[in-house]
């Protein structure tokens, strides 16, 4: 193989020091979806990893297409990261590996669109208000079963419906605990708009006092993972200014993407001077709506009478770290039957965007927690991340499962509801 | 290079997809769990079911080509490496065939990962007892092939002791089976020969083993000591004593504070020069008594804490620290050399300060992290890519090191095998009639020498070989030259 130049001064080159810290142990391989799925180690962590340094050092080039299938095909779980010895950053490593590819453009011409009406935000709420319109006729329901991606995505839409009654309680709290400013963010604000407002009455509830970060828009996540880190640095700083001028002690989230992009805005910002210290500050700030309300209690309600698998986001779980805090939220809720999930630590093939880019791949990795779903003998599956709500969801409608999907927030705002 | 023609004949066999041919498909598997060792595989092929596995086989015997097994490429001795050959990856056999717990046994294919099992096995209230540190990755095909350790292994027996039987697949494509599933024995133990043969004699395509009740009671203590000689003295006093811990490990302070920056974290004490980590299982009294042993023999060897773990997740967690300290040495340099060698458990004081010495004199630094309870050392060597001054004092260290462990009456490997990564030391244990008789040994399984080419036994002892000229160019990447 003829070695070529390395490229000096890459987004990848940048993050050689977590290139290095892989000593190819291969204890990630077990806990790689897409190593499970394919069976081929260039689709796992420590595959992934070695190709990453034969891009840097100059051993493939960009161009090369084994290399970009299977940096492709990674799903961004990072569910190797929490099983790595060496604490390898494998998230900013693919990422870093995906802006170097290709410049930062996203792998396909309707990713790219897609990333482009998420940065946008007028184009964004058109975009979600169709959605919601589709979402309240029948077409999704009769449509989910198509075969491929229409039909997947019908049933997306399909399962953005609240499974519970929604009664209607105020809100009531001292305010004690401090101020915390919601991250609306696209799909929650756009699909889960209900779920925003729970959110912010068990807030209330639980003694937090909620203020308005009005000018914010998207995280960016989506366009990191993609490679394109220009466009998230433009949204996290426009969101940095955002929450700054909230004066908000928290800036707090329910989506898990959402808000592990957010503690990172830190290390996407890190080599500008201007923002460094400013996303320093705003990421330190963050937090996931369960970790708020499990730092307090969180108050009990009114009891609800269902049996709950708990599913942990992936950006929740192994980027964020945050374990036991959504347990504790269901752990509150009288009445409820929390049972065990199997792999409920791994990923189900939504990963953002992967699911429009890697159908096929997605699904596999979907139908295995379908299995362990149907073994848990739930009928509610709680999840804290839109992503996950809509690909388990749509996967439990279209095979006739009887088992629901729901976030957590919904679940306990509904039990104070019952109160 | 495989001839086209062969290389569709996989095609046909095992799909497209499970055929990798091109270099940047190639590289990932150009290491095991070694890094600093790259060898290209000539072509990788990954059958999914026993029958494709035979076919595989056949297909490859049929035109004499040479192969490397692998399964999840965790091995620390290079043993997985096809240079030039064809990589067969056994992986994705990955079935558990039958549990029978009354029988207390277990088949399982080759592909089946160690920690996998005991998770099905767990609410039945038996394990397979061997556990290495890689239990997590590691599949029970490899354990087999490399006669697995794990620190479990120091009351409960290696792999060896564990495996009742196996279906092998010679490398000319004939299958046996070996052993007795019921624990019979009549004739030579040629199941004993086949553990440990490091993918010399051939596939196993699927393994009996044996399954073992879980302990009533378990106790485990983390000791930590400020000196490495009290350690060791704690060792020896704890075996002489006739109390056989279930483990006991030790790990130095470089180890130590690798460990405690990881998210395996575990609560070592960070400036420990040493700790122990000692288990003891059996009755509730036997235990509690066992342990209360130990604890006054550690004290009296001038350990500053005992500390016996509360609850089985504390357990968890300082087991947790131990199994991925080999993972987490990625924090000191991106190259690792792992060792493996075993003393007489009564030098181990000795023995210990004489590899400092030799790491302090090669200008490298040492972490020790090992099966002390069994004088399994593992001395670590973190050092820079790139830097070839630094490399050969690596070398150098490492082959010094495995001649104090021989010179101490000791041997070149406890349980990662022999593989590529310490073909070298063999000569310095055995002489060339040993050798020879080894390579007559494999004969009778592999008399092409077809199956992991260039491992384990240097190839000069082979007189076959040797007389052989033909069936030397037939495998090009295998020679002792290199």
């Amino acid at each position: 193989m003829t070695t070529m130049p390395p490229c000096a001064d890459t987004p990848l080159a940048r993050e050689q020091a977590g290139l290095d810290a892989c000593v190819h142990c291969g204890f990630c391989l077990q806990a790689c979806p897409t190593y499970l799925a394919l069976e081929d180690e260039n689709d796992s962590p420590r595959g992934r990893i070695v190709l990453m340094r034969a891009l840097a050092d100059g051993t493939l080039p960009p161009s090369d297409a084994d290399l970009r299938e299977h940096i492709d095909r990674c799903l961004g779980c990072r569910a190797c990261e929490t099983a790595c010895p060496s604490g390898v950053p494998y998230g900013h490593l693919l990422e870093a590996t995906r802006a170097t590819l290709r410049g930062g453009q996203a792998p396909t011409v309707a990713a790219r669109a897609l990333l482009r009406v998420f940065s946008h935000r007028p184009l964004m709420r058109a975009a979600m208000a169709l959605a919601r319109l589709l979402a309240a006729t029948p077409i999704p329901t009769l449509l989910m079963k198509l075969p491929g991606r229409i039909g997947f995505g019908m049933a997306m839409l399909a399962a953005t419906e609240f499974p519970l009654e929604r009664a209607k309680y105020r809100a009531e709290g001292n305010g004690e605990n401090g101020s915390a400013a919601l991250l609306l963010g696209c799909v929650m604000e756009g699909l889960f708009t209900d779920t925003n407002r729970a959110t912010e009455r068990v807030l209330i509830r639980n003694g937090y006092e909620m203020v308005a970060a009005p000018s914010q828009g998207c995280c960016g996540a989506l366009h990191a993972h993609a490679g394109d880190l220009d466009a998230a640095r433009r949204l996290a700083r426009r969101n940095i200014e955002a929450f700054e001028r909230s004066g908000a002690r928290y800036v707090v989230t329910n989506a898990a993407g959402c808000g592990a992009m957010m503690k990172e805005y830190d290390h996407l910002l890190s080599g500008d001077a201007e923002w460094s210290e400013r996303a320093r500050a705003v990421s330190s700030r963050v937090r996931d709506v369960s970790e708020l309300l499990a730092a307090v209690g969180p108050q009990s309600g009114g009891v609800l009478p269902f049996t709950v698998a708990y599913d942990a986001p992936c950006h929740l779980q192994h980027a964020q770290r945050v374990t036991t805090a959504p347990i504790a939220v269901l752990e509150a809720i009288p009445g409820i039957q929390l049972v065990p999930l199997d792999e409920s630590d791994q990923c189900c093939g939504s990963a953002g965007i992967y699911n429009l880019i890697e159908p096929e791949t997605s699904n596999a990795v979907l139908a295995r927690k379908l299995d362990r779903i149907v073994a848990s003998h739930a009928s509610l599956v709680a999840t804290g991340n839109p992503g996950c709500l809509m690909q388990i969801g749509a996967g439990l409608l279209r095979s006739d499962m009887q088992a629901r999907v729901v976030h957590p927030i919904d679940l306990l705002d509904a039990s104070y509801a019952a109160d | 290079m495989l001839d086209a023609s062969v290389v569709d004949r996989l095609r046909s066999i095992v799909g497209d997809r499970y055929v990798l041919v091109r270099d940047a498909e190639l590289l990932a598997y150009q290491s095991d769990g070694l890094p600093g060792y790259h060898k290209r595989p000539s072509v990788a092929v990954f059958p999914g079911s026993r029958d494709e596995t035979i076919d595989v086989v056949r297909a490859l015997a049929a035109v004499g080509a040479p192969f490397v097994s692998r399964g999840a490429g965790t091995g620390l001795s290079g043993g997985a490496l096809a240079d030039d050959v064809v990589l067969l990856g056994l992986h994705r056999l990955k079935g558990i065939l039958d549990m029978d717990i009354a029988r207390m046994r277990a088949t399982v294919e080759p592909g089946v990962v160690n920690a996998t099992l005991n998770k099905r096995l767990g609410p039945h209230g038996v394990f397979y007892a061997p556990d290495p540190s890689s239990e997590a990755a590691c599949t029970i095909g490899g354990n087999v092939a490399e006669n697995s350790g794990g620190p479990h292994c120091l009351k409960y027996g290696v792999t060896l002791n564990h495996v009742l039987a196996a279906t092998v697949l010679l490398p000319d494509g004939e299958v046996l089976e070996l052993g007795d599933r019921d624990g019979g024995m009549a004739g030579y133990d040629l199941l004993g020969a086949f553990v440990g043969s490091e993918g010399c004699f051939g596939v196993a395509l699927d393994v009996t083993v044996r399954l073992t009740r879980r302990p009533e009671s378990v106790r485990t203590a983390l000791a930590d000591f400020t000196s490495v000689a009290d350690a060791a003295r704690a060792t020896s006093a704890i075996v002489a004593s006739g109390v056989v811990p279930a483990a006991l490990e030790f790990m130095d302070n470089g180890t130590i504070r690798v460990v405690e920056e990881s998210i395996f974290a575990a609560g070592y004490p960070a400036d420990a020069a040493a700790i122990l980590l000692i288990e003891v299982d059996g009755s509730a009294e036997g235990a509690d008594a066992d342990m209360e042993l130990v604890r006054g023999l550690c004290v009296e060897c001038g350990a500053r804490t005992v500390r016996v773990a509360a609850n089985e997740a504390e357990r968890t967690r300082l087991w947790q620290g131990r199994k991925k300290a080999f993972g987490a040495m990625g924090r000191l340099a991106p190259n690792l050399a792992v060792q493996d060698a075993v003393i007489p458990r009564t030098q181990l004081t000795q023995v210990l300060a004489q590899l400092h010495a030799i790491a302090d004199s090669h200008g490298v630094t040492v972490c020790n992290v090992f099966h002390a309870g069994d004088g399994n050392l593992h001395p670590n060597i973190s050092y820079a890519d790139g830097d070839a001054d630094q490399a050969r004092r690596v070398h150098e260290a490492m082959g010094a090191m495995m001649k104090a462990c021989v010179d101490a009456g000791g041997s070149i490997t406890g349980e990662h095998g022999v593989g590529l990564d310490k073909l070298q030391y063999m000569p310095m244990l055995f002489d060339e009639p040993t050798l020879a008789a080894m390579c007559d040994l494999r004969s009778a399984f592999d008399p092409e020498r077809r199956a992991n080419p260039g491992k384990v036994v240097p190839i000069h002892s082979c007189r076959e070989w040797l007389a052989a000229p033909s069936l030397r160019s037939a495998s090009s990447g295998d020679g002792d030259a290199r």
